[in-house]
């Protein structure tokens, strides 16, 4: 070995050992911008519950609803199979829930509930393809409030299933097709609660 | 000179590449420390990557007993490592009570776990890959239902 060729030894062999790990890289680079790619469109169930005492509890979930609806299927424990879950009630004391949500389905929009009492107001609407529910109660706070949305398409895919069962994954999928929403909101003295979706896989 | 030098350049190169090997698909690491007296410290470090490798010298029998176990929910470990690999940085779950505080999440196609209280942390990192490959190996030695 020359002089020469002796001095390019080293190069040689950092060019030898950069050329086998620039495969690594350049993978890790590419899975890592499919990645960010695939997550614009991901739309994210979030809970949070921020709790007003002393300790200041706070809970933040966050699921992308594409995760939960290839997981459910695979769980298979008490009344959840294969992604439907078995209610024993879906003829309530005589009432068939099933046949009353088509008549709420195919109803026009339109406040369908409204009870006002001492203890709560309550009302049922529905508007713009959504089922809403208000419930005030005047036992709490002036705040003390619960607010429930559900879009019309996610409940008609829940009972799109058996009689007896509710099909969680066909909601969730239905649910995945709905824009930003706020599904559930709680307020009252000690806790607030929010069940919301939208694209972002964090919180604030 | 230059033969000495030849044997520890390909030493070195290859101890660099079987370590880049050893290490492709990250760290396993199990941190548990206990702040009390004679409190355990448990500090577990792996090359992820030996993991799925180490099973296959696993007793059949021991991985028989794990599977009898464990193994009836190995399809949902697997469908769930399968689908967060999808979600590599993400924030899944964070609850704050009092001094205590759990949180959840995916860096870098890894799973962290990290549970704080006063007294007692407990730190685990483990790549998703590792977990659908162990929850394959596993799944394998469940119980036919």
């Amino acid at each position: 070995m020359t002089n020469r060729t002796r001095h390019l030894f080293p190069v040689i062999a950092f060019l030898a050992a950069a050329a086998l790990f620039a495969p690594l890289g350049i993978q890790a680079q590419t899975k890592a911008n499919q990645s960010s790619t695939s997550a614009q469109g991901d739309r994210w169930l979030h809970v949070r519950v921020i709790s007003t005492d002393s300790k200041g509890e706070t809970v933040k979930v966050n699921v992308p609803l594409e995760l939960a609806e290839k997981v459910l299927p695979a769980i298979d424990h008490d009344r959840l199979h294969n992604g439907k879950v078995r209610i024993g009630c879906m003829d309530c004391d005589g009432v068939d829930v099933r046949t009353l949500f088509e008549a709420v389905r195919t109803a026009k929009d339109g406040e369908f509930v409204t009870v006002q009492s001492n203890d709560a107001d309550i009302s049922v609407t529905k508007k713009n393809g959504q089922m809403l529910v208000h419930v005030h109660n005047k036992k709490k706070s002036k705040d003390a409030q619960i607010e429930v949305k559900v879009p019309m398409k996610v409940v008609e895919a829940l009972l799109s299933g058996a009689k007896d069962e509710l099909d969680i994954v066909a909601g969730l999928h239905a649910l995945a097709g709905q824009g930003d929403v706020e599904l559930v909101s709680v307020k009252d003295d000690e806790n607030t609660i929010r069940v919301w979706l939208d694209s972002k896989n964090v919180t604030d | 000179m230059v033969l000495l030098a030849k044997i520890a350049l390909g030493f070195g190169a290859t101890v660099v590449m079987a370590g880049a090997y050893t290490f492709r698909e990250g760290l396993l690491r199990v941190d548990v420390d206990e702040s009390r007296v004679n409190g355990s410290h448990v500090h577990v470090w792996l090359p992820a990557a030996v993991v799925p490798m180490a099973i296959h010298f696993v007793p059949s029998r021991k991985l028989g007993e794990a599977g009898e176990h464990a193994g009836k929910f190995m399809p949902l470990v697997h469908a769930l490592a399968k689908e967060l690999q999808k979600y590599p940085e993400a924030e899944l779950v964070e609850v704050q009570d009092g001094e205590q505080h759990v949180h959840i999440r995916t860096h870098n196609g890894t799973l962290l776990i990290d549970a704080e209280e006063p007294g007692q942390t407990v730190h685990v990192a483990c790549p998703l890959a590792t977990i659908d490959d162990v929850s394959r190996e596993l799944a394998d030695f469940a119980p036919a239902s």
